[in-house]
């Protein structure tokens, strides 16, 4: 004869409670993945909206990026002149080295151009020779040697003039691109020179795949100083700021005051819309929408959970009542139901996981996006679905477990 | 088996059970009722008479409204439902009409069942030898050939079998039965009398409920139930002993003779 021991109750292990709590779920397969897909649709929608959000999130911010968003130009108002006799130009040719102090500024360069139709005729070589195609009118600009960086350029050959050029006040220069092509010139290692209205400069190198101030891809871009003594070119009109990501705001309301404090309101800037505030709006819009269509899948999967968990509770009320014959608790009782319908709820979550994931990566592959995928939201989503088929599961369970064993063997 | 020697397994003074019904149903009034270790015992009664209601307070599936119940010397009225749950668990095995076999698994899990909530402090078989031994009580009933097997696609008598395996497992030392054979043809019932005599004489204390005479005469005590009452209460030294007990001597013929 067994006593009553002096630990109270019954214990269930762990093994059993998965293993009772799985064949339940398992038994019947279709009913499972059925009461899962309301989950399913949910926790899908919802790793669609977050992953597509992301991802256009992404690529709002990569098209902006190198270009838009990170660019800032200060024009100077009536060409940059002087106020009056004896004074200095609105903004001066160092104006590189005052915005490069400034933080989130990563280049500047200072521009000053021969105003349209006044510029001279260049060609690459002195000889006046009717027949030749060789004289072309291209712009003609003096820029400092930020150039390349600010604009995001790129030396396609020879070099670009340093510091030392501009001081020595060198007659060097540097051709755009199309420029060079239009010259016939491709080789600056054998030192070219072009005949800018006649006068001569040694061409150094080739500056290429321009992604700002494209304009200057058909232009001779010579050094300031030699722009200065020999063509006349100043006083600097404008100056083209590449920032830092995020930056743009700032350097636009800060630039001015670092150029010529007294002279602000004669500077116009021209500044990106505020980048962050673009990327959280297409976001917000994207989200809010699809969220909540994502959170009402899941209410509805929810109460699909609750709605067939308490139906098997109703069908299984004398498997209740023989499980408490056999010496289940209560406890143990919920608990399996509570496991039954935690165990849905992870299906629907894993498989809605999957779907959304899938789909995340359809829509990119279609699109030509770079999906961006949270690996914590890849996670997360199983964890949702078991919350949602512990809290769907309370309900039944509660029910079950107040059931009296013997109410609930005489009913079944 | 020396009667006088013999300890009292179930105790029962003065219990009642009423429903809370309108009007209230006195389900069972003022029974008291003695049933000792290794007894094997029968009751019967009209339908409605309050069999059922015994048994479920017999096997503290259910509290009695008034009185006390003492089984194995623990006064059970008085314990917390998770001790009376940890009595089911260990001491009590039950077999009723309607079988309760869990459709869904094999009559060996049907069988395994039982090893699945053991009570606290006792040392748990363990668990990777629970087939073996849910073979073993399977093949006590004759069913060892049957492990495999959904229970719909049993005979009545097999799945009757299959619940007492059931119960088995969890070494019970007191099995109740309600109408073990209420859903059974002649064959079938006999088969599972003799398993259960086998169990008697294998000293398994014994209750049966039924209708049927002839179950109610392989039982060495009989106890009737009418409206509520205990009725015909025959004491172990009854005069009518010798009369049941020949008649389950009469049902054994031909085999190994009981205790
Ligand atoms: N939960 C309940 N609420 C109200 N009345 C009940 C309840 N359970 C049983 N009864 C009543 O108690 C009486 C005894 O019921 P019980 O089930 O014990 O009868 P029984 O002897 O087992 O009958 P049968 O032979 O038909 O199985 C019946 O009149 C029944 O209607
Ligand atoms: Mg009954």
């Amino acid at each position: 004869m067994k006593r009553p021991a002096s630990r109270r109750g019954t214990r269930m292990g762990r093994a059993d409670l998965v293993d009772e709590s799985l064949s339940a779920v398992l038994a019947r397969p279709w009913r499972a993945a059925l009461t899962a897909l309301g989950t399913v649709l949910g926790i899908a929608t919802l790793v669609v909206t977050i992953g597509i959000a992301a991802t256009a999130g992404d690529r709002i911010v990569s098209r902006f990026d190198r270009l838009t968003a990170t660019a800032v130009t200060v024009v100077a108002a009536d060409q940059g002149l002087p106020a009056g006799p004896g004074e200095d130009p609105l903004i001066g040719w160092d104006a590189a080295d005052r915005l490069g102090r400034l933080n989130g500024v990563a280049a500047a360069v200072a521009l000053a151009e021969i105003p349209p139709g006044t510029a001279p005729p260049v060609r690459a070589n002195a000889v006046q020779d009717p027949s030749s195609v060789s004289a072309r009118t291209l712009g003609v600009v003096a820029a400092g040697t930020g150039l390349p960086a600010a604009v995001h350029g790129r030396i396609v050959a020879g070099r670009f003039y340093d510091a030392g050029n501009v001081a020595r006040r060198d007659r060097v220069a540097v051709l755009g691109e199309e420029a060079a092509r239009l010259l016939g010139i491709s080789r600056p290692e054998d030192a070219p020179a072009v005949f800018v209205g006649g006068e001569p400069f040694t061409v150094v190198g080739i500056l290429g795949d321009l992604r700002r101030e494209q304009a200057l891809a058909a232009a001779v871009i010579v050094p300031p100083t030699a722009g200065a003594d020999r063509l006349g070119i100043g006083p600097v009109r404008r100056v083209v700021v590449d920032t830092e990501l995020g930056a743009a705001a700032l350097v636009a309301r800060q630039a001015p005051l670092a150029l010529n404090p007294g002279h602000t309101a004669e500077m116009r800037v021209i500044a990106p819309p505020d980048l962050q505030r673009a990327r959280g709006a297409v976001e917000a819009d994207v989200d809010g929408m699809f969220l909540v269509l994502g959170l009402l899948c899941l209410v509805v999967g929810a109460v699909g959970i609750a709605n067939v968990t308490l139906v098997g509770v109703m069908q299984r009320i004398g498997e209740i009542g023989l499980r408490r014959a056999l010496g289940a608790s209560r406890r143990h009782i919920a608990g399996q139901f509570l496991v039954e319908s935690a165990v849905l709820g992870l299906l629907g979550g894993v498989v809605g996981a999957a779907v959304g994931v899938v789909t995340v990566v359809g829509v990119c592959v279609a699109r030509d996006w770079t999906p961006v995928l949270d690996l914590a939201l890849v996670l997360a989503a199983p964890a949702a679905g078991v919350a949602v088929g512990l809290l769907a599961g309370a309900y039944p369970a509660w029910r079950a477990a107040r059931m009296e064993p013997l109410e609930a063997l005489r009913a079944a | 088996m020396n009667r006088a020697a013999a300890r009292p397994l179930v105790e029962f003074e003065g219990v009642e059970r009423v429903f809370e019904a309108d009007p209230p149903v006195h389900a069972l009034r003022a029974v008291t009722l003695r049933i000792d270790e290794g007894e094997h015992v029968a009751v019967t009664g009209p339908s409605g008479s309050g069999k059922s209601t015994l048994l479920g307070l017999l096997g503290l599936l259910d509290r009695p409204t008034a009185g006390a119940y003492r089984f194995g010397g623990v006064e059970t009225t008085a314990l917390a439902e998770r001790d009376r749950a940890a009595l089911r668990a260990g001491s009590l095995g039950f077999v009723f009409q309607a079988f309760h076999l869990l459709p869904y698994r094999t009559v060996e899990e049907n069988v395994m069942l039982a090893e699945v909530y053991r009570p606290r402090g006792t040392a748990a078989p363990p668990r990777r030898t629970r087939k073996a031994r849910a073979a073993q009580a399977l093949d006590r009933v004759g069913l060892g050939h049957r492990a495999g097997f959904r229970p719909d696609r049993l005979s009545g008598g097999e799945r009757q079998r299959v619940a007492i395996a059931r119960a088995l497992l969890g070494e019970p030392a007191l099995l109740l039965c309600d109408e073990p054979t209420g859903n059974l043809d002649g064959d079938n019932t006999a088969v599972v009398l003799d398993v259960l005599d086998e169990l008697h004489a294998d000293g398994l204390t014994l209750l049966v409920i039924t209708h049927d005479e002839a179950v109610a005469a392989r039982a060495a005590r009989r106890i009737r139930i009418a409206d509520g009452r205990v009725v015909g209460a025959r004491t172990a030294q009854g005069a009518t002993e010798g009369a049941v007990e020949g008649a389950v001597t009469g049902a054994d013929e031909g085999r190994e003779p009981a205790s």
